[in-house]
């Protein structure tokens, strides 16, 4: 069978659809998009504005606190977060350049891949490595309260240690299977999807 | 200005809306989340409109554009029209071509559908007259690639079409 024996096949039967009209194009326009880049960026959004929200919540309630160990976890988190505020208008500055118009298919999957790829990593190593410090930092200021002696002597009791332990545990489960799981249902199944595509067109 | 622009973008997705309905059509079986997607496109390609400058023709940037949507896309899945569902398509099968034009037009977009999303794009691309230059160009192959992998679904076409 030739191209253009399926040519003529194809001419011959169109596949109908219902014409939209003027006004229902117009509405269109402003419509929400669902495509990834734009979720993508509403999620940026969303997590620089938490951040900014929640950092001005904690710095006001941080110059209410005497000096001591809550303070200075209020603090650290503080940092943390202005670290994280750089990440995401970073992030929306990128997103913000993308174009589908101007780029070929192949072009536009190695992006999105590129951008994804990029989003799911940097979840995947915040989470992981935030979990672990978080709960160092805590056992840190526990200290700094406390006094080094009085740590010591505390952190050998067995239900303090049974207790640490089990925290610890639950941070690891947090910062490994569940980052994992949530890393996955957010947009891993698709990047999947579009490096095969991208397979599709090399091969 | 932006009225009038708005304007000359709905009177071009008018002329052209065809060609958005064709691609919904060959990557979406679901009536709801076609309309979806011809919205998506239409959505994208309004967002890329003010810079279209007019480098390329202007069905190359809406298939760039609309194809770019339906196979990226976020959508909420549906299923593909898979092997067996041949059978609830009642096709009274003919042993020969072009005994039944109905029943040829209805397996071509059947066996269109069983392909990849991207041999997809290109055979559609290729039996709406688009020449290879551009199909390569929006696809970002070369046209010899376009040649080579034209062939394989033709002859992906023909197996799909005489089983």
């Amino acid at each position: 069978m030739e191209l253009d024996e399926l040519k003529s096949i194809w001419k011959m039967g169109a596949p109908s659809f219902q014409p939209k009209d003027e006004d229902e194009i117009a509405a269109m326009l402003k419509g929400k998009s669902t495509s990834i880049v734009d979720k993508l960026k509403r999620s940026a959004w969303f997590e620089l504005i938490f951040t900014v929200v929640v950092s001005i919540g904690l710095l006001i309630y941080a110059l209410t606190l005497p000096l001591g160990a809550l303070k200075w976890i209020s603090i650290s988190i503080l940092v943390m977060f202005l670290a994280y505020t750089f990440y995401y208008v970073k992030k929306l500055m990128v997103l913000n350049h993308f174009d589908p118009g101007n780029e070929n298919i192949r072009a536009h999957l190695t992006s999105l891949i590129d951008n994804l790829s990029g989003y799911l990593k940097f979840y995947k190593r915040s989470y992981t490595v935030l979990y672990p410090v978080f709960f160092c930092l805590f056992l840190l200021f526990i200290a700094f309260e406390q006094g080094w002696d009085n740590f010591v002597e505390n952190i050998a009791k067995p239900i303090v240690i049974i207790n640490l332990s089990a925290l610890a545990a639950f941070y690891f489960f947090m910062s490994t299977w569940v980052v994992n799981w949530y890393v996955k249902k957010l947009y891993g199944n698709h990047l999947e999807k579009l490096k095969k595509l991208l397979n599709d067109i090399h091969g | 200005m932006a009225i009038e622009e708005e304007k000359k973008f709905i009177s071009l997705i008018n002329e052209h809306q065809g060609l958005i309905h064709k691609i919904c059509i060959m990557y979406e079986n679901d009536p709801d989340v076609r309309n979806d997607l011809f919205q998506e496109i239409v959505f994208q390609l309004w967002k890329s409109f003010s810079s279209f400058r007019g480098e390329s023709k202007i069905t190359t940037w809406m298939y760039r554009i609309a194809l770019n949507t339906a196979i990226s896309g976020f959508r909420k899945q549906t299923r593909n029209v898979k092997t067996e569902d041949l059978k609830e398509m009642h096709f009274n099968i003919s042993d020969s071509w072009g005994e039944d034009r109905e029943e040829n037009i209805q397996r071509l977009q059947w066996a269109i559908r069983q392909l990849s999303e991207i041999e997809r794009a290109m055979i559609m691309m290729a039996l709406e007259e688009v020449p290879y230059e551009e199909i390569a160009e929006t696809i970002g192959i070369t046209q010899n690639n376009v040649r080579v992998r034209m062939n394989r679904i033709r002859e992906k076409l023909k197996k799909l079409m005489s089983n």
